[in-house]
Parts: C-alpha cells; sequence; structure tokens
C-alpha cells in the first residue's frame, strides 16, 4: 500500500472541497473503507488523501426513514430497521444479505452503492483490461463463471451492489452535495456500460453522496442465490415490485442483479405479469422464464440463465407475502 | 426428517477418561491472550518478503536491484533465479527494517516478467484425455466373467490448507544461539532444519511454538519463506520476522493435490464385484510426486484389482504437502460414489451393500447406529422425488493406521502440591496440552486445576510431530509413565512417614487413602518434600497390551437437500462415528470429529483452486473466492465418539475427515438421482448432472451380460 495523507472533515462541504484540492493526487472519500481497504492493498487505488467521513457530526448522514436512508448509515443499521422493513423490504433484505455480520456493520449505503465490481481479473493488480483502461478481458476465454449473462460493451463485468437493483426498482436517487445538482436519479446514475465501462458513477470529483431516496414499496422482495450462504456474492439476485389488487398482479416491476454490469430491468417479465394471480404458478413461472430474453451466455455462466427465472419468481413470491417465509 | 436428533453429550457421556475437562487453553485463545508465533513482533526486527513469479510460467526480464536497496530501510536484496514455473515461485527475497519499507522496496524492484505459456491442468496432459487402458491381470478376468460391466471417472479439485495463521516464523538470535517463533507441527523438525540457514549449531536453536493457528500437514517444514529468514538473521544478526500473506499462503506452501480416477469394474446382479481396473492421476502442480490417491481404501471386497496405475501429472501450478488424511478424502469420494451406483444399478439398499462388502465388525456395529442417528429408514429411493427441493442420505466410511512414535514427559511435582507438565511437541489444534494434563491429573488422582502444562519447545522433552495422527497415541502413554512415577514417589513417603505399606494406597480427588481411609491431601503429602521433584515418563512407541495395536475406524452419515431449481446444496446433518481407542479429553475429542465434518464438507461443496487458463495466474488465493464454509453453511454434526471397551489411545486428527465429502455426494445422488461425479459439487455442476436421464437399473432377474456405460 502507498503511503498517503489522511483527513477527517468537520462537514460535506469540507470533504467536497478537499476532494477537489490540488494538494494531493487522487483524492478519495471513505466512509466504511470496506472496498477501498482492499483495493489499495491490491495497488488498484493510490490516493495521495483519504478523507474520512466518519468524523463529519451530522446525524442526517446516519438517519434512517422511510424513503430516505443517509449515505453513511450501516447495512445492519438498514437491514434491521423497522420501517424499512416494513416500507420497503426489499431494501432491508438486500442490505441484510451482504457479505457478513462484520462487514455488514461497517459498511455504508453509499458504499454499497459505489462499491467496485468482484471481477477477480479487475481485482488482481497484474492484469490489464479495457476496465482499466487496458486492452481486452481476460475473463472471455478465461475464468468467468461469475461473469456477465448479459454483455453490455466491452467489459464483461457484473455490478456487485446488492442495494442498485432495488433503488433502480423503487425510482430512487441519489443526494449529493459538492456540486452543481444536488439529487442523481437511480436510473442515470451509473453511466451506460455500453460507452463507458470504466466508470462506477456519474459523480464528478467533489461530489459527495449525502443519502439515497427511494418511493414505498411494501409489496417488494429480493432473494439472492448464493453458492454459500455466509459471505459470498449472488450467482443472481433477483427483485420485484408489485401492486396487487387482492391475489391479482395489477402491475409489477422486476429487476435482476450480478447478471449484467448495471442493474438489468426486466420489462418483458413485467408486462407478462401484469394480470396474473399470484397463486398462478404455472402463469408466474411462464412470465418469469421471459427474464432471460436477450441472454448472450458465455460458457461458463450457462447455468445463470437457469438460475435467473428462478431468482425472479421467488422475489416475486417474496413481494407477495412481506414478511413470511422469503 | 432425521431420527431421533440426539445431544451428542449424552452419547459421548462416560465414554473418555476425562468428561467435563474444559481446555487449558480455551480462555485463552477465545480472549487473544495466547500468543501465537506470528504474534512475536519487535521493533528492531527486519522484514522478509520472497520476491515472486506472477504468472504460471515466466522469465525474469528485468529488476532494479540498486532502486530497491536505495530505499531507506531496505537493508538486503537477494536474487537467487530468473525464472518462475508456476505462480507464487521465487526467485529472491528482499529484507526492510519495516513492512512499509519492504514493500517499498518490492515496487521499486520492478521485476518485470516475460510470460511463457503454461500448463494449468491435468487435462492439458494426453494421458489424464485418454480413455481407460485394457485392464490387466486376473481382474481381466474377473470382468470378464462377471454379468455387467460399470465405467466412470471422477474428479476431485486442487485444496489449499488456508491455515488463518500464516506459514513463517520469527528468529531471535542472541550471541551463539537463537530462539525460533515458528508456526510449526514439529518443533524439533524446524531446529533440524533451520540450522544451516542460521548458521548456527542444532543444540544452540530454540524452537518454540505455544499456540498454532491451523496446521493440516503442511507445516512440518520451514519452507521458502523460513529460509530466507535464516539466512537474513545469519547476515544481519538480529531479529527477523517472516511470514506469508494470505495470498502466499494459498500459492505456495502446499496443497491437497486434485485427483482423476478412471474406474471400470465387473460386478454381478446381485451387486457382488468381481474385479475392476482403477486409474488414478494425481495433480502435483510443478512437483514430480505427492498426488496419490489412496484407492482402492482396502475396506470393501472389490474383487480382483488391477490397481498399480497411478501418475503424477504437473502443471504450473505450486505442488503438494500432505494434507489431512493425504489422498484419503478424494479416494473415499470415489470409491463411495462408485459404491452407491453399483447399488442403484442392482436395486439394492447402499448400507445393505456395504454391510456385504466391508468386513469390519466395529463397521458393522456403526453402521447400525449410523443409520439410526441420520433417520436413515427414511431415505427416499434414488431418483424417485421430484419437486424443488429434494432430500438425500448419504453414508461413507473410513479407518486410520495405528502409528506411534516415541516420545518422552516429564513430570514435575512442586512442594506446593503443583503439577508441571512438560512436553516439546507442540498443538497441533487436538487438545494436546489439555489432553497431556487430563492423563497425569486422572492417572496421579487429582484434579486438573493441579496442573499445567508445558508445550511446544525443543527445549522440553522431546516427542514427535504432529502426523499422521500419532501424537495423541505416542506422549498419552509417556505422559501415563511419568504420572505413575510421580505418583509412585509421593505414596513411597507418605508410606515410610506414616508405617505403611505403600501397595495399600491410592490417590483419590486429591486425598491419599488407604482403603476408605484418608491419610493426608495431595497438597499436605507435597509439602513435604524438600524441592521439586522431576520424573521422567517415556514411550518406546510399540505396541502393548494396553495401548493397543487396532486402527481407528469410522462411519459417517449426511443428510442434505439440494434445491433442484437452483442446484445449491445445503448439508442439513451429519453424524459421525469415530473410533479412537480410549478418548483422552471429551470435548477436544468431539471437537476433532466436528472439525473433520466441517473441512470434509467445505471440501465437497466449495473448495477448489482457480487458475486462469491463459496465465497460469491463481484467481482465487483469497478468502473472497477461495470459498470456504461458513457459520450458515455448516451443518448440524452429531459427533459419536466410538469406545467399545478399547484402551490405549489412538488416531483421531485425520481419519473423520476422510468420509464427510464422501457421504455428501452420496447424498446429493441419492436426493437427484444422478451422481455428480466431480468435487466440488457447485450448483453449476449438479444443474447439469439433473439434465441427464436417470442412470438405468438393472433388473434383478437379468442374467444376459450387458454393456452399461456409466
Amino acid at each position: 500500500m502507498n503511503p498517503f495523507a489522511y483527513t477527517s472533515p468537520k462537514s460535506t462541504g469540507e470533504a467536497s472541497s478537499l476532494a477537489t484540492s490540488k494538494d494531493h493526487s487522487l483524492p478519495v472519500l471513505k466512509s466504511g473503507g470496506m472496498d477501498l481497504l482492499d483495493r489499495m492493498k491490491e495497488g488498484l487505488d493510490t490516493p495521495g488523501l483519504v478523507i474520512d467521513l466518519t468524523r463529519i457530526d451530522d446525524p442526517a448522514l446516519d438517519r434512517i426513514e422511510a424513503g430516505r436512508i443517509g449515505a453513511r448509515a450501516t447495512l445492519a443499521a438498514v437491514s434491521d430497521d423497522e420501517a424499512i422493513r416494513e416500507s420497503a423490504p426489499m431494501i432491508a433484505q438486500a442490505c441484510g444479505s451482504a457479505a457478513t455480520p462484520q462487514v455488514r456493520n461497517v459498511a455504508s449505503v453509499a458504499g454499497n452503492l459505489l462499491q467496485e465490481t468482484r471481477c477477480w481479473y479487475w481485482r488482481m493488480e497484474r492484469f490489464d483490461c479495457v476496465r482499466k483502461g487496458g486492452e481486452g478481458c481476460p475473463a472471455r476465454e478465461g475464468e468467468h463463471r461469475f461473469h456477465a449473462l448479459f454483455p453490455e460493451g466491452p467489459c464483461l463485468m457484473v455490478h456487485p451492489s446488492n442495494l442498485a437493483p432495488a433503488l433502480l426498482l423503487l425510482d430512487g436517487s441519489v443526494d449529493v452535495v459538492g456540486g452543481p445538482r444536488t439529487s442523481i436519479p437511480m436510473a442515470d446514475f451509473q453511466p451506460d456500460p455500453a460507452r463507458d465501462w470504466r466508470s462506477t458513477s456519474v459523480l464528478a470529483p467533489g461530489e459527495v453522496v449525502t443519502a439515497i431516496r427511494f418511493d414505498p414499496a411494501p409489496n417488494s422482495g429480493f432473494v439472492a442465490l448464493k453458492q454459500k450462504q455466509s459471505f459470498d456474492w449472488p450467482m443472481v439476485s433477483g427483485y420485484a415490485v408489485l401492486d396487487l389488487d387482492g391475489d391479482v398482479i395489477r402491475s409489477a416491476r422486476t429487476c435482476a442483479g450480478a447478471v449484467a454490469p448495471r442493474p438489468r430491468l426486466l420489462p418483458a417479465v413485467d408486462a407478462a405479469l401484469a394480470g396474473v394471480s399470484i397463486r398462478d404458478d404455472a402463469a408466474i413461472r411462464k412470465a418469469c422464464d421471459a427474464a432471460t430474453e436477450g441472454a448472450a451466455p458465455l460458457p461458463g455462466t450457462i447455468y445463470k440463465k437457469t438460475l435467473l427465472p428462478v431468482a425472479i419468481r421467488r422475489a416475486v413470491m417474496a413481494a407477495a407475502n412481506p414478511g413470511g417465509d422469503a | 426428517m432425521s431420527g431421533s436428533n440426539p445431544d451428542h453429550r449424552t452419547i459421548n457421556a462416560g465414554q473418555s477418561l476425562a468428561d467435563d475437562a474444559t481446555r487449558l487453553d480455551g480462555l485463552a485463545k477465545a480472549t487473544g491472550a495466547a500468543r501465537y508465533s506470528r504474534d512475536h513482533l519487535r521493533e528492531d526486527m527486519q522484514w522478509v518478503r520472497l520476491i515472486r513469479c506472477p504468472w504460471g510460467k515466466a522469465t525474469l526480464e528485468s529488476l532494479d536491484r540498486d532502486a530497491a536497496l536505495a530505499v531507506p530501510g531496505v537493508t538486503e536484496v537477494v536474487i537467487s533465479g530468473d525464472a518462475g514455473d508456476y505462480d507464487g515461485d521465487s526467485i529472491g527475497y528482499l529484507v526492510a527494517e519495516s513492512r512499509r519499507a519492504l514493500e517499498r522496496g518490492l515496487d521499486a524492484l520492478d521485476a518485470r516478467w516475460a510470460r511463457a505459456e503454461c500448463k494449468t491442468s491435468i487435462f492439458d496432459d494426453a494421458r489424464v484425455r485418454a480413455p481407460i487402458g485394457e485392464t490387466e491381470g486376473d481382474a481381466a478376468d474377473a470382468i470378464e466373467a462377471s454379468d455387467f460391466t460399470f465405467e466412470a471417472t471422477y474428479s476431485t479439485p486442487v485444496q489449499t490448507h488456508s491455515s488463518l495463521e500464516t506459514h513463517g516464523m520469527m528468529i531471535e538470535p542472541d550471541g551463539e544461539g537463537a530462539t525460533v517463533h515458528a508456526s510449526t507441527q514439529g518443533t524439533f523438525l524446524v531446529a533440524d532444519q533451520i540450522g544451516r540457514f542460521l548458521g548456527k549449531r542444532r543444540s544452540r536453536i530454540v524452537v518454540d511454538c505455544e499456540y498454532i493457528g491451523g496446521g493440516f500437514g503442511s507445516k512440518f517444514q520451514i519452507g521458502k519463506e523460513g529460509a530466507a529468514a535464516g539466512l537474513a538473521a545469519k547476515r544481519s544478526g538480529g531479529p527477523v520476522y517472516s511470514f506469508c500473506d494470505r495470498r502466499e499462503e494459498h500459492l505456495d506452501t502446499g496443497n491437497r493435490p486434485s485427483l482423476l480416477c478412471k474406474v471400470k469394474l465387473g460386478h454381478d446382479a446381485d451387486g457382488t464385484i468381481r474385479g475392476a481396473r482403477i486409474e488414478t492421476f494425481g495433480g502435483t502442480g510443478v512437483s514430480r510426486r505427492g498426488g496419490g490417491a489412496r484407492i482402492p481404501s482396502g475396506r470393501f471386497d472389490l474383487g480382483e484389482i488391477d490397481g498399480r496405475n497411478h501418475q503424477d501429472v504437473q502443471f504450473n501450478a505450486g505442488g503438494p504437502r500432505a494434507m489431512r488424511a493425504p489422498g484419503c478424502p478424494q479416494g473415499a469420494f470415489v470409491e463411495e460414489l462408485m459404491l452407491d451406483e453399483i447399488a442403484h444399478r442392482c436395486g439394492i439398499d447402499p448400507l445393505a451393500l456395504r454391510r456385504r462388502l466391508d468386513d469390519s465388525e466395529r463397521r458393522g456395529a456403526m453402521y447400525d447406529v449410523a443409520a439410526r442417528l441420520i433417520g436413515w429408514s427414511e431415505r427416499p429411493d434414488t431418483g424417485s422425488q421430484d419437486g424443488p427441493m429434494r432430500t438425500g442420505y448419504g453414508i461413507a466410511t473410513c479407518d486410520w493406521g495405528k502409528g506411534r512414535a516415541p516420545a518422552k514427559i516429564e513430570v514435575v511435582v512442586h512442594p506446593d502440591g503443583h503439577l508441571e507438565v512438560r512436553t516439546g511437541t507442540q498443538d497441533v489444534g487436538t487438545g494436546q496440552r489439555t489432553a497431556m494434563g487430563a492423563v497425569v491429573a486422572e492417572r496421579i488422582g487429582v484434579p486438573l486445576a493441579n496442573v499445567s502444562v508445558a508445550i511446544g519447545n525443543s527445549r522440553l522433552p522431546s516427542g514427535p510431530a504432529s502426523g499422521g495422527s500419532v501424537c495423541t497415541p505416542s506422549t498419552a502413554p509417556a505422559a501415563m509413565a511419568a504420572a505413575d512415577l510421580a505418583r509412585d514417589r509421593i505414596l513411597a513417603d507418605v508410606a515410610e512417614r506414616d508405617g505403611l505399606d505403600p501397595t495399600t494406597l491410592r490417590i483419590d480427588d486429591g486425598v491419599v487413602k488407604s482403603g476408605d481411609r484418608s491419610i493426608v491431601r495431595w497438597e499436605d503429602a507435597c509439602k513435604r518434600l524438600a524441592e521439586p521433584i522431576s520424573v521422567m515418563g517415556e514411550f518406546d512407541g510399540r505396541p502393548n497390551a494396553y495401548w493397543g495395536d487396532g486402527s481407528s475406524e469410522g462411519v459417517q452419515a449426511a443428510r442434505v437437500e439440494v434445491d433442484c431449481e437452483t442446484g445449491q446444496v445445503f448439508v442439513r446433518e451429519v453424524v459421525a462415528i469415530q473410533s479412537c481407542g480410549l478418548p483422552l479429553v471429551r470435548k477436544p475429542a468431539e471437537s476433532q470429529i466436528i472439525g473433520g465434518v466441517i473441512q470434509g464438507a467445505s471440501y465437497a461443496l466449495f473448495e477448489e483452486q482457480i487458475l486462469d487458463p491463459a496465465t497460469g495466474a491463481v484467481l482465487n488465493a483469497n478468502f473472497e473466492n477461495y470459498k470456504v464454509l461458513g457459520a450458515k453453511d455448516c451443518p448440524k454434526i452429531i459427533p459419536v465418539l466410538w469406545r467399545d471397551g478399547q484402551t490405549g489411545a489412538r488416531a483421531l486428527g485425520e481419519p473423520p475427515v476422510i468420509p464427510t465429502a464422501a457421504a455428501i455426494a452420496n447424498a446429493v445422488f441419492n436426493a437427484i438421482g444422478r451422481p455428480v461425479r466431480d468435487l466440488p459439487l457447485r450448483p453449476d455442476r449438479v444443474l447439469a448432472a439433473l439434465a441427464e436421464p436417470v442412470p438405468e437399473r438393472i433388473a434383478t432377474a437379468t442374467t444376459t451380460k450387458t454393456e452399461v456405460r456409466a
């Protein structure tokens, strides 16, 4: 790890100024620091200045309420929060499924959104690739069992955040300070990976995330299919938000995680679910099978094509029975 | 659901020498007070790091030794090679005054490598891809004479040791001598090995390993990290610290080699196996040996065997070292799954088939208990279930040899009644400290609280390295002999002073008694000593009437659920029955069984070293991608200590890891109706197996010879 200067500003405004200061190369913001530490140890990030946001005395950064979560709130706090569990169970479930209890006690919601890809080639400094600004993608001919089922652009990564697809489905947005805008819709938070495959977000230097906002969705559900049940990233994850009229799905919105470089909305599934009864297992299955439309599996990701409709269907059922056995 | 779901504490009550003793070092380990070798840090020590090749095969194009030496704090750069044959291979080392300087020095060194073509899989070898060869000898006739033939290929991955405390040592030279704090399974072996690097006589070297954070067979040798530490300490004359980091630990400290096994066997419709050809290929990385697998195990009658067909296959990765029951879990996986496939073809209960082919009386009795505890009667017919979640039951077996080695143990009796037990043998995690204390306390007749135990130091009396599960069987007799000498000495004093016949005296719960009459408390008897007395117990390593000459045997049964929509395998319960002669202390004995099951289940479901096929770089040399079983993946484990009247202590460390993966693979076969012949049992593999038809059954009435290729 390279030497770096460390500072702990007292306000987000000060943090923003520091982040654009010319006194240090590559200043970086840190809250939980879970991912940053790994990247620094591997030499992927070489910040000259680490700006620690954990000393900022602003309770709003940690506050959790229906529809709004402070950027610094931990994944553990979100998953345990009664208001979130009732108003948007999918958010609580997604946060509660990530990593381990130890990590969830430290990792922040903003850090989860801004987490870098888990691609093992990208994560090893010795490999060159398009996402690092170099050539090619070693995963394409290499070991890619955890890579994309729906590649977009030249990088085969999958988006690593459990939270991002949930926010996207709930018409979420990200509050920011330190720039010309105060809010970024979740749909615009990440650049189109077919055009910009290097950036994790559209945040400009000096922009600091202060909160996430989202619509309530008591009928929402999340399911992660993981190889290991302790400390693993999903092979495939499913997200669903339902508008129910009794047992009948008036409208549905679904999304898949861990299959593409960004959360993948599934409009074909949504259309097929409209008007279907949640008790009509055959119709639900048929609708969820549409999730694989457009899939372009690599030899090692064919199994994800089997998993995807299952994850979506189980998320739909979880959304239909919030608080039930997911 | 499962059978009676018993509490193992009830089952095991009264089976061991010390039923209620808790680990003497449990609190120290739980609180962090225990000082592991890696915890020996000094402000003035030098840090050592090997310079390693980052690719499967590469030559060094350039490096800047002067730039590295110019980094403040870098004291030495040693380059001894210019090519690497695997990711993690080393060409020298760097020494620096701080970890920071070490890392900056490595950066400044700026080693540039030219990558070359490399082999990353045993499938790169034509011998492995070839079909099974012609059967030779009597086995050929036996297969020819049998009603049916069965052919299949099985494989297991490279499993790394993944020790939480990585390999390494801290050396403190002191004039002519040195103290070596090594993370080792063999205090005396390190003393033998490090001297030539340190340039010191063996008699002046003290090796210390009070606690070890993981040792499964890879910590007998000092390794390159130890050799470099020795050389650096010799040069500087000061303290040196050299421990692998997490990545290095996965790359270059040994592993359980991969296995590919081709089987052709002949059997009759009733399940009788007449003969088999077995070909094995061990994936040994760059090593030329060490890839053997124990198959056939000898536990089952497989008829005439054409089985001397082993070849080690090289590729560009770090080589193997012994790992907990070397060769056995992979052999058991193949043999036991193969038996279940035969049982299925013949329409026989796999447990019934085992009873027929296995002539061990002890395992025969264990089969009954395992079946009862796991609920075998509820086992569904293989392939009979539909629906997304399917339950399966599987059973598998193990045995382990009767190795013992000479050992000495010293007992010091202090005038305040305290007993000090001293043995140089280390505790590899088995509970050596507690076991030795318990043997002495029980044998003398005083509470364990009277005893302290010093272990893991080469200045203490000699004993074996922790390998082959010989440690406890070797040191327990020595501890018992020492305890007898100490007790007899004190009783002789009491008899002389009180005019009693020493043969009538005994010690019961800390009180010297003659018949029912209390004579004197242990502490008061010891007060009469003018100074501490020391006695040495010795064991010659040979079997005798008390310590016996038998092997350890075991049977494990697993219950799994398989999500057939996702291919996920959930191990719900494992019953692990294990004989080990006389279990010394119940808790650490159970803990050995539980640990073996956990490691075996992790091997069954998750663990595998993954190489990049183009470059040979190891992609998962960390605990994110090298997946190890976690709390939520852990089954309910019921360890059953099986004593059946045996006296001497026998092997317990290794055997429990042997059958677990096999039992789980059999349970998965039972649940989904198709065998998954490759470990680990990943979701993609389970889904692929589910896409295959259920293997056909041979009607028991059939007598015509049929060729069925599996």
